[in-house]
């Protein structure tokens, strides 16, 4: 077959081929993009996994369909360990969301980075500070230099997540009257007596649920990775800091071998599926055990985290998250401002978002705890310790990287955290068998090359 | 109507080519030279307009990090492990699957299913069923009477780099088998009927008939595995992240690690750009060494 037979038998030539296809690219370059762009205008806001998130956007929406219409905001889920990689692109990208809410560490950083738009207006329409539930104050969710970059959304503490069937048939007490020594013995006690079952659960895996659980450890007994009030000197090279390891390796003989692997999602897992009778976590997992596993769910409680045999502090890693705008490159900083104040001022919407996943997320306002619609959620009646607990229990024990022991805001929590610092120490001891003062030593060395790399954030 | 102008055939030629050279030169070409650029600067992601010359600092930061060596250090066993895996048993079952036998062509099929299936699928699958507690390996291994206590497939440095090379052996090996079985099809049957009548054994034959006309094939496979198996992100991140520790660390995820997590994009575009050296360099050598088209020169 011939070359022009070829071309009559499909019926086109390669040179009428390409003709077409210019012809067709010309044609689709003299219509550019139809209306549809111009039909809705789309804000993205970050949430982190869970549907409360949702709920928030839900109530925006509602204020843009009555404010702004065309415009409609949408959730995008971004998981904790994932926060990092999101951020780097978009922001590289130049096209940031409109909002974010993401664990206080990382806001605290972009805010000292200058990447978000002061919300002192917001705070000041939604009344934010006379409103704050006893114990929290606006500022602990985001302030700098005297201006609020950071409205707040909830507040959630890890708590001591107890199987008190367990814990009763082996007469170990209460678990509220506990304090290290009596948390490790019944650690012990049950991995001895019920095999199968793991003592404890904490997530000593190379991630953010890690650094979380330990920094708890680390403050109870007193200790702090960089001091805020003192020029943010790295202060991890501690006593306490070795203790706190110790403790973790102590702990470790009880918890499932596979702990050095965990994160978020495998101690929920560990809980839910009956395998543990103790684990460290936020209210999620009662949640998860509530839908899957009522045999689990009947029988657990919260307490508050032993206290510390010398310094009697109970301290648990509190995420204050909060919305925070980006500043640069954001076309919706007007509307997402309305938006909040519209949501926050409502107490129907604060209640729906704490309902959304009982008891995860805790009301930071007053008037939202105290709505007659709240007790309306059945964990009000089936949980009712472990829900004050959660809400308000713990409140007093608030404690967490970016802001130590309450003594200051401090930005370069979220760096470390980026690089999972915390669990790298506790990892150094329980993987590499390194000795607890060898490995606060490492650490402090670490923390140090991050400060000195990040200076101009704190000072 | 005669068109007033006319393209060669030549010309033809190039403008069917130009959608591929377009592509190679947008999405090859320019992310390759952007990367050696980049890993001459400091780049904070979260701060894009702040970028900063800053020479061979970058190189000198990864070279004195002994993260950067252990992190080779484990990529290079990884990759060494993984590549013997795979061939030896490619071309073992490629011979396999080579014989004429009834319904041979469904079995060949199903031998593919690990390399089609995406990657995130399976890493987030076989971290279930690597699962020490509520895991099918552990719970099958048990259920067998060959283990007594659960083994922690993910949890210890040793077993975690172990279980990583039979992921990616178990999903590559198909690749092998496709290269070698392609290969071994175009043998002449009449040279082993001639192997036979003078008396050579199957092993015999194996080493200097088959192994003989394998040779270029497994030198281009060996290349292109190591390369891939190198350079390999996913099935280390999603199954490990990396750990236990930084036991699992190759250097691409010591590049991701350092651009996203330490926010040091200009370190991990030097580190990408020290792999892409030291493959080169790899595979210069090895093709050398290997004789690869050696043959077609001679003639």
């Amino acid at each position: 077959m011939t070359k022009k037979e070829a071309g009559r038998w499909t019926g086109i030539g390669r040179r009428d081929f390409l003709a077409g296809t210019a012809a067709l690219a010309a044609g689709s370059a003299a219509f550019p993009a139809p209306a549809i762009a111009q039909a809705q205008r789309v804000a993205r806001v970050w949430g982190e996994p869970g549907p409360y998130a949702g709920v928030f956007v839900q109530g925006m929406n509602e204020w843009a369909q009555k404010n702004a219409p065309g415009l409609r905001f949408e959730v995008e889920t971004i998981p904790w360990d994932g926060v990092y990689v999101k951020l780097m692109t978009d922001l590289a990208a130049r096209r940031p969301p409109a909002l974010i809410s993401v664990e206080h560490p990382i806001a605290f950083q972009l805010m000292a980075e200058g990447l978000l738009e002061p919300v002192d207006d917001v705070a000041q329409r939604v009344n934010a500070a006379s409103r704050m539930v006893d114990g929290l104050k606006l500022e602990h969710y985001g302030n700098w230099k005297g201006t609020q970059f950071i409205m707040p959304a909830h507040h959630q503490g890890h708590l001591l997540l107890v199987q008190t069937d367990v814990i009763q048939e082996l007469g170990l007490g209460d678990p509220n009257s506990w304090s290290w020594n009596e948390l490790a013995n019944a650690a012990k006690t049950v991995s001895e007596k019920k095999p199968g079952m793991a003592g404890i659960t904490l997530a000593l895996g190379r991630n953010l649920c890690t650094d979380y659980h330990f920094a708890a450890l680390l403050h109870q007994a007193g200790g702090m990775t960089y001091d805020a009030q003192n020029k943010f000197e790295v202060a991890f090279d501690s006593p306490a800091t070795v203790e706190a390891l110790e403790f973790v390796k102590r702990l470790y003989a009880y918890m499932p071998k596979g702990a050095v692997e965990y994160s978020f999602l495998q101690v929920v897992d560990q809980h839910v599926t009956g395998k543990t009778a103790m684990s460290f976590y936020w209210g999620r997992t009662m949640g998860r055990a509530a839908e899957e596993a009522p045999a689990v769910f009947a029988k657990m409680e919260a307490f508050n985290h032993a206290k510390h045999p010398t310094t009697g502090r109970r301290s648990t890693w509190t995420d204050l998250q909060g919305w925070c705008i980006p500043k640069a490159n954001n076309p919706y900083v007007k509307e997402v401002k309305e938006a909040l104040v519209y949501v926050q001022n409502s107490v129907e919407w604060g209640v729906k978002y704490c309902h959304s996943l009982m008891p995860n997320v805790a009301p930071v306002y007053k008037d939202v705890a105290a709505a007659a619609d709240m007790p309306s959620h059945p964990f009000f009646k089936t949980k009712p310790k472990s829900v004050e607990t959660y809400f308000t229990g713990y409140v007093p024990n608030i404690s967490s990287t970016a802001n130590e022991l309450l003594r200051g805001a401090n930005p370069l929590a979220g760096i470390c955290h980026g690089r999972s610092m915390w669990a790298q120490v506790v990892q150094r001891v329980l993987i590499e068998n390194v000795a607890p003062a060898e490995a606060a030593k490492w650490g402090a060395k670490q923390f140090e090359e991050i400060r000195r790399e990040n200076i101009r954030l704190v000072l | 109507m005669t068109p007033s102008f006319r393209l060669s055939d030549r010309q033809v030629g190039l403008l069917f080519m130009a959608p591929f050279i377009v592509t190679a030169l947008v999405f090859m070409a320019y992310p390759v030279f952007e990367a050696l650029r980049m890993a001459f600067f400091s780049y904070n992601p979260l701060r894009p307009d702040d970028i900063r010359f800053v020479g061979l600092r970058n190189f000198e930061f990864i070279l004195n990090d002994r993260l950067f060596w252990d992190s080779f250090y484990q990529a290079t066993i990884w990759t060494l492990v993984s590549i013997v895996f795979q061939t030896v048993l490619g071309v073992g079952l490629a011979m396999l699957l080579n014989q004429s036998l009834a319904g041979i062509s469904i079995f060949r099929g199903l031998l593919l299913f690990p390399y089609i299936v995406p990657t995130v699928v399976i890493a987030l699958n076989w971290r279930w069923i690597f699962n020490p507690e509520i895991g099918v390996v552990n719970y099958a291994l048990k259920s067998a009477g060959l283990i007594s206590e659960n083994i922690y497939w993910l949890s210890t440095p040793d077993m975690a780099m172990a279980s990583t090379i039979l992921l990616n052996v178990w999903k590559y090996t198909p690749f092998v088998i496709i290269c070698v079985l392609a290969r071994l099809q175009t043998i002449p049957l009449e040279l082993y009927d001639a192997a036979k009548v003078d008396g050579a054994g199957a092993w015999r034959r194996f080493l200097d008939i088959t192994l003989p006309h394998l040779q270029e094939v497994l030198v281009v496979v060996v290349v292109f595995r190591t390369i891939w198996t190198f350079n390999k992100f996913e099935e280390i991140y999603l199954l490990t992240r990396g750990g236990p520790g930084t036991s699992t660390f190759n250097l691409a995820v010591y590049s991701f690690e350092q651009s996203t997590a330490n926010l040091r994009l200009g370190v991990g575009a030097a580190t990408g750009a020290v792999m892409m050296a030291l493959l080169l360099l790899g595979s210069i050598v090895y093709i050398r060494v290997s004789g690869f088209g050696r043959e077609e020169k001679a003639l």
